[in-house]
């Protein structure tokens, strides 16, 4: 089923581990030259920029190929041919889609821009598709769920391409979500201990998987799909979701002194999961889950702010700066001289590739901000205002 | 990716890649264990003084008629010379090239010691009007400040702080948000778009110098990087306009990608060789809309519709040709 050649494939990834024991000094620059001469591999483009690029590019050739096929099937058409190209033209789109992507595929193009464009294309037409056909655009969108949920995983098991995964993923908690809401009231209530029980099986069903995972091209699909589950699991029985869901669907108008039912229950969960997820990301040394932690965390202090001003919100700033300075320090200290474990030393082999890109992309676009902030105010001065200082929209 | 990175390794030696003494030392580094939170650290620490600067800004605005001038101004000082005070003790004093600490908080003190002098010196204005009418004043000493310290203590993040403030001095922004979302009105304002595309050239000028002078040639990413934008954005957004000066900045931008093309082979940036591709590109189809604008469209629209995929076949085998050259000049 897998369109590429299973040989690149492993090569690939003996290219990428010889190239972060380039960069972790192991081996010499020559050697991996060798290494990437004697491994044939695919036409893959590692710079994101690049990357996005191409993506680009292909989604215009992409579009422009439909348009002139629109064109050529709308030439002197009446009105019932206008309709009938109409309802065939996601198909066509849809092949042509098929088509390039698997050209693609065959000329080794693989991660490099080119394909996603294409890949994407067909997801996106067979939904289209799935609409025309059936006319169903004022239903709930449950269809189209299974529909883009089906295609977007037969697309990766072709194509192994990783986005098409977080479309599946996302698609099928779709399904999940408008498959409840469908049942009617007794589904509305249950949802978020339904996703919350989905999403735990699914999580440790793709943790045994990636344990016995022999086929190493695989692998990146399936922490995907772990992480993906680490997220719904903490966002389905986050409070503030919970809340605004129960508002929305079953139209519960919750007064001043009143909750939702458990509320106790989902206050405890917003507060613990995150802690939960630190605690077990740096026991087993996860840095995915430390991350995903990271963002908990933020989400739990927004939701605890979103309905209680426990703080004015420029007093929480400094003092929250000022204690995560504290907290970063005494880490920063207690870990600074360790070897071997949790340290606070580069680590030789991940640091570099990965997160040194991610760090820098982070820490530039948060000093992004800073200029607004600051050289902002400066010139609002000028008509005798501050109001650049610090307010602009910078949270 | 723990039990495939053995895996993998294992192969490459089995593949005769690596010999048996770098396999025993991937291995004895492996068996570690090594869980580095390196990163995450500094961008709690980053976060940190994000957070506290926005903090005191707002403080201070907010507060600015209850709470006596005398002492905001006061505490502000205390803290900002505190800051500069254990900068100062704790640095290598000035050095042409690039310096590593061996604390990694003086980075982030830095920064908060400079942006709260910002702050400081904001205030005196609005406050006190220390500077009069002469509002530029009152950015040009908080960029000056910012170079200072950028220099003194090699610091990059206030080296940005640094530049965009001078863009700021000329009348316009340079903050990444601002100047994609085209903010500056470049179109409506030529002489801000030429003071801009100077800007660019002074900074590139100052690269060159700096290379001669061997001073901090670490920064030069960082100046191109700005220059590049600046000279970009401008000329393109004025390649709309009706008059003939349009020709002008098309020619600008030319000029600007050629020796950015250069440049960027020099360094090995590929960013800053994506960039100029795209606002290259971006200036090819503008110039060719331009020139097609006044052709009579109503006979050959259809064949024009036609051709398109053709013309992203083209600029695709282009830019892939492009790509592949740089990626095998880094290689070396």
């Amino acid at each position: 089923m897998i369109v590429h050649d299973k040989n690149l494939l492993n090569n690939l990834a003996l290219i990428e581990e010889a190239d972060s024991l380039e960069s972790a000094g192991f081996i010499s620059k020559e050697q991996k030259k060798i290494i990437k001469k004697e491994l044939p591999s695919f036409k893959v483009q590692n710079n994101i920029l690049v990357r996005l690029g191409f993506f680009l590019l292909g989604s215009f050739l992409y579009s422009s190929i439909c348009g002139t096929v629109s064109m050529i099937g709308l030439i002197g058409s009446t009105s019932f041919s206008e309709r009938f190209f109409f309802s065939i033209s996601c198909f066509i789109f849809l092949g042509i889609g098929i088509a390039g992507a698997e050209m693609l595929a065959k000329n080794k193009y693989y991660r490099h821009g080119l394909d996603d464009a294409f890949i994407l294309g067909i997801i996106l037409n067979a939904g289209g598709a799935y609409m025309i056909t059936t006319e169903s655009y004022n239903d709930t969108p449950l269809g189209l769920a299974i529909v883009v949920a089906v295609t977007s995983f037969l697309v990766y098991y072709r194509y192994l391409h990783l986005m098409s995964i977080l479309v599946f993923c996302l698609a099928s908690t779709a399904v999940l979500f408008f498959g409840l809401y469908e049942i009617g009231d007794i589904g509305k209530t249950i949802m978020p201990f339904a996703v919350m029980l989905f999403s735990g099986g699914f999580y440790f069903f793709t943790k045994k998987k990636i344990k016995n995972l022999t086929e190493i091209y695989h692998y990146n699909a399936f922490v995907l799909a772990n992480s993906f589950c680490l997220v719904l699991f903490y966002l389905s029985c986050n409070y503030l979701v919970v809340r605004e869901l129960s508002a929305e669907l079953l139209s519960v108008d919750i007064k001043p002194g009143q909750d939702i039912p458990f509320a106790y229950f989902f206050y405890a969960f917003t507060c613990i999961v995150p802690v939960l997820y630190l605690v077990q990301a740096i026991r087993t040394k996860d840095r995915i889950m430390l991350w995903i932690s990271f963002g908990a965390i933020a989400f739990t202090v927004f939701t605890i702010r979103f309905y209680y001003s426990v703080l004015p919100a420029e007093a929480a700033l400094t003092i929250g700066g000022l204690v995560m300075f504290g907290i970063a320090y005494v880490s920063i200290q207690k870990l600074k001289n360790k070897e071997s474990g949790l340290t606070f030393k580069p680590d030789r082999i991940h640091h570099s590739n990965t997160f040194l890109n991610a760090e820098t992309l982070i820490v530039a676009s948060t000093l992004g901000l800073k200029p607004e902030i600051k050289t902002n105010s400066p010139m609002e001065f000028g008509d005798g205002g501050f109001s650049g200082g610090g307010s602009g929209g910078s949270y | 990716m723990t039990q495939f990175d053995e895996q993998l390794t294992q192969d490459l030696f089995a593949k005769k890649m690596i010999t048996e003494n770098q396999l025993q030392e991937i291995k004895n580094y492996r068996s570690l264990n090594i869980f580095s939170l390196n990163v995450e650290l500094k961008l709690l620490l980053s976060i940190s003084v994000l957070m506290f600067t926005s903090g005191v800004g707002i403080l201070i605005y907010d507060n600015i008629d209850s709470i006596g001038h005398i002492a905001l101004l006061a505490i502000l000082f205390v803290i900002t010379c505190g800051c500069f005070y254990y900068c100062f003790k704790n640095s290598q004093g000035f050095q042409k090239t690039e310096t590593k600490f061996e604390s990694p908080f003086l980075e982030y003190l830095v920064l908060i010691a400079n942006v709260l002098t910002c702050i400081f010196i904001g205030y005196l204005q609005v406050q006190y009007e220390v500077f009069g009418t002469h509002y530029g004043l009152a950015t040009l000493v908080p960029t000056i400040v910012s170079f200072f310290c950028a220099y003194y203590f090699d610091n990059r993040s206030v080296l940005t702080i640094a530049i965009t403030g001078l863009a700021a001095y000329i009348g316009f922004s340079v903050t990444p948000q601002e100047i994609f979302q085209g903010n500056n009105d470049f179109y409506a304002n030529p002489s801000l778009s030429y003071s801009a595309i100077m800007l660019g050239v002074l900074l590139i000028l100052w690269t060159v110098y700096s290379f001669k002078i061997e001073l901090k040639t670490h920064f030069t990413l960082v100046y191109l990087t700005f220059a590049l934008h600046i000279i970009s954005i401008a000329s393109i957004s004025n390649m709309y306009r009706d008059e003939l000066i349009w020709i002008l900045f098309a020619l600008i931008l030319a000029g600007s990608s050629y020796y950015f093309y250069k440049i960027s082979y020099e360094l090995k940036a590929i960013s800053l060789y994506v960039f100029m591709i795209i606002y290259a590109y971006i200036g090819i189809n503008i110039f060719l809309f331009r020139i097609f604008e006044h052709a009579d469209f109503d006979e050959i629209w259809v064949l024009f519709f036609m051709l398109l995929p053709i013309y992203f076949i083209g600029s695709i085998v282009m830019f892939i040709k492009l790509i592949k050259n740089f990626n095998k000049e880094i290689a070396k």
